[in-house]
């Protein structure tokens, strides 16, 4: 019982990380019908900038993260207005995002590679030591993820609500004619949307990096998690994403308990199969383009 | 026979002459003093060749986006290669038989589920499904070798030559790409034609895009998984690497980089590539960034492929036509990427 507690607890952990994680990717997809395939390379390069900042450079993890976001920015800036605007008015649009944003992940991939070298890195927890349940140990640097994803939750939810940009988002994501008709500047919002997604994503790879290890090419086992998770919730589907992060995390974990951790991608086809012929559109899904 | 004469005109126009000359030239290659090396080489753009066209006949002609093609591959490859070395069977029998239970496997544990969806979910489902094998080959490790990979998988002949499965190799590759060519020639290419231009006159006119799909895709995986089992029993070993993201990006841009949608882009493109590759060896980690610096140029800056330079050059050479274009360029003027139509929605 203890086993499963434990396990059960570990699976809400992770399935809060990759809650964050899968958010970046719904809202761009939900807003702008792009699917990042340079998505899990994102979330490695910030960490890999945190990690250069606070244990390279020395650096308070505040001021690392901060830094980090601030490239995060940089680099949806350039994405957007220098590749993906162009490619979005093109007629194949869709492969052709799909394509260069994979071209993206690899040269992301290569580009660490050649800078911080093939070892494996993690990001320094933020609270070291752990405190004792009546199932066993936690540590400490877990419960803050568990917090700091929660509220990064409830922060998303009050950006989209709330602001006007995010107002704006949501309006272009419902209808984008109808956005255009009532003033909305189409490329502003996109930009906003490349720099939101971006800057979650760069976070939710902190977060992992503190949990996890890193390596220049997990990019792409991440990339894949949150593929199926965005899917699973309902492509553009935020409460989905959610939903579905926790529900995998959890099944993630009872896998490994109990079959061992060779079954985890076997699971998650076939959890992802059986939620696509249930319902194609998504748990929580509303449209189906 | 009707028609006969009209029908054999069309078969000396420039094109097909300097088909049949290439053609000519790679059956005699090995007698023109072409090293054990590079006959080597030449075989397994051969294999690759066939993957990346029919990778491109999927995502190119059809319109379905797939990723999991290089899953395909596999299962051809560990299928063909455990059957022939538990059973001890000879690898002409169970290539095929590897080929037919990809077919089989893939049509029903991919095709059936995700052809009703629409574009990035196949993608995305494919992918999973292409990423989810390695931990299968390592559950069924007492057979596949796990992560390590399979060793000592019979030959196709005995001691084979490097000429031998050179030829080997051009004999699957004439066969598949005749096959392809019936494909998108025939009933199966037309219907995607039909319903790229307009999909709600082509239902109308009884096309059915998930059975048409559905069709196309098992035979992308029979050919698939066929040069996969060659690919095994070629080199006598295969590993779980062959899943890896380098072997994918190689493939796709392969078929990409050399034009999608084309007939001629694919096989181009493998060549450059498989080349490129092995006379690239010493670059290491190199070669990985230049894949990526490729794919995002091509894509920002000639979508169309090498096929779309071949029909720039052309039009230099000959004067431009007025009017429509020739109906009978599938390659040549590449045909768009099928994902477009996928939202529906204007952009």
């Amino acid at each position: 019982m203890d086993a499963f507690l434990n396990s059960l607890a570990s699976g809400l952990i992770v399935g809060s990380l990759y809650a964050i994680m899968a958010m970046g990717l719904t809202i761009l997809y939900g807003v702008s019908h792009v699917f990042n395939f340079a998505h899990g390379h994102v979330a490695v390069v910030a960490a890999y900038l945190v990690w250069f900042a606070a244990v390279r450079l020395g650096l308070a993890l505040p001021v690392g993260v901060a830094a980090a976001l601030l490239v995060m920015v940089v680099l949806a800036l350039a994405t957007y207005w220098g590749a993906i605007r162009g490619l979005l008015r093109r007629s194949e649009w869709g492969f052709g995002t799909l394509l260069f944003t994979l071209g993206l992940a690899i040269l992301a991939e290569y580009a660490l590679l050649e800078l911080f070298g093939p070892r494996v890195k993690s990001v320094p927890a933020v609270l070291p030591g752990s405190v004792r349940l009546w199932f066993g140990r936690l540590a400490l640097n877990d419960l803050f993820l568990i917090t700091a994803s929660v509220v990064l939750m409830v922060l998303v939810g009050a950006f989209l609500k709330r602001t006007l940009t995010g107002q704006a988002m949501r309006a272009v994501a419902q209808s984008l004619p109808g956005a255009q008709v009532v003033g909305i500047d189409i490329d502003r919002i996109y930009g906003a949307t490349f720099i939101f997604a971006f800057v979650m994503t760069g976070l939710s790879g902190v977060l992992l990096g503190t949990k996890t290890y890193m390596t220049p090419h997990i990019g792409w086992e991440w990339m894949i998690k949150g593929f199926v998770i965005v899917a699973f919730g309902g492509l553009g589907s935020v409460p989905g994403a959610i939903v579905a992060a926790f529900l995998l995390g959890v099944v993630e974990a009872l896998v490994t308990l109990y079959l061992g951790a060779i079954w985890i991608w076997p699971a998650w086809l076939v959890t992802f199969i059986v939620a696509l012929w249930l319902r194609p559109q998504g748990i929580l899904g509303g449209r189906s383009t | 026979m009707r028609g006969a004469g009209r029908r054999l005109m069309p078969l000396l126009r420039p094109r097909n002459l300097v088909l049949a000359s290439v053609g000519a030239l790679l059956v005699a290659w090995p007698y023109l003093g072409a090293d054990r090396f590079v006959l080597h080489v030449a075989a397994l753009t051969f294999v690759w060749a066939v993957v990346a066209s029919y990778w491109n006949l999927t995502n190119g002609f059809a319109g379905i986006t797939s990723l999991g093609n290089m899953g395909f591959f596999a299962i051809g490859a560990y299928t063909s290669a455990v059957l022939a070395k538990e059973l001890d069977l000879t690898p002409w029998a169970t290539m095929p038989v590897g080929a037919l239970a990809t077919m089989a496997l893939v049509t029903v544990l991919v095709g059936l589920p995700v052809l009703r969806l629409r574009g990035i979910y196949i993608a995305l489902l494919t992918l999973a499904f292409a990423d989810a094998l390695p931990s299968v080959i390592t559950i069924f490790r007492a057979w596949t070798g796990g992560g390590i990979g399979l060793l000592g998988i019979p030959e196709l002949l005995e001691d084979l030559e490097k000429w031998q499965a050179y030829y080997f190799a051009l004999a699957f590759f004439a066969v598949a790409q005749a096959a392809l060519v019936l494909v998108v020639r025939g009933a199966p290419g037309l219907a995607f034609v039909a319903l790229r231009d307009s999909e709600p006159f082509a239902q109308a006119l009884g096309v059915d895009r998930f059975k048409e799909g559905l069709r196309v895709f098992a035979i992308s995986a029979f050919f698939t998984g066929f040069a996969g089992a060659l690919y095994a029993h070629l080199l006598g070993q295969i590993s779980p690497a062959m899943l890896g993201i380098e072997q994918f990006l190689m493939v796709i841009s392969m078929w990409m980089l050399g034009g999608a949608g084309t007939l001629l882009g694919p096989v181009l493109g493998a060549a450059i590539i498989t080349f490129g590759n092995e006379y690239l060896r010493v670059a290491g980690s190199l070669r990985l960034g230049l894949l990526g610096l490729a794919i995002v140029i091509t894509v920002l800056f000639f979508p169309g492929g090498i096929m779309q330079l071949v029909g720039r050059a052309r039009g230099f050479l000959t004067r431009p036509r007025r009017g429509g274009s020739d109906p009978d360029t599938v390659d040549g003027a590449a045909l768009p990427v099928g994902s477009g139509s996928e939202t529906g929605e204007g952009r």
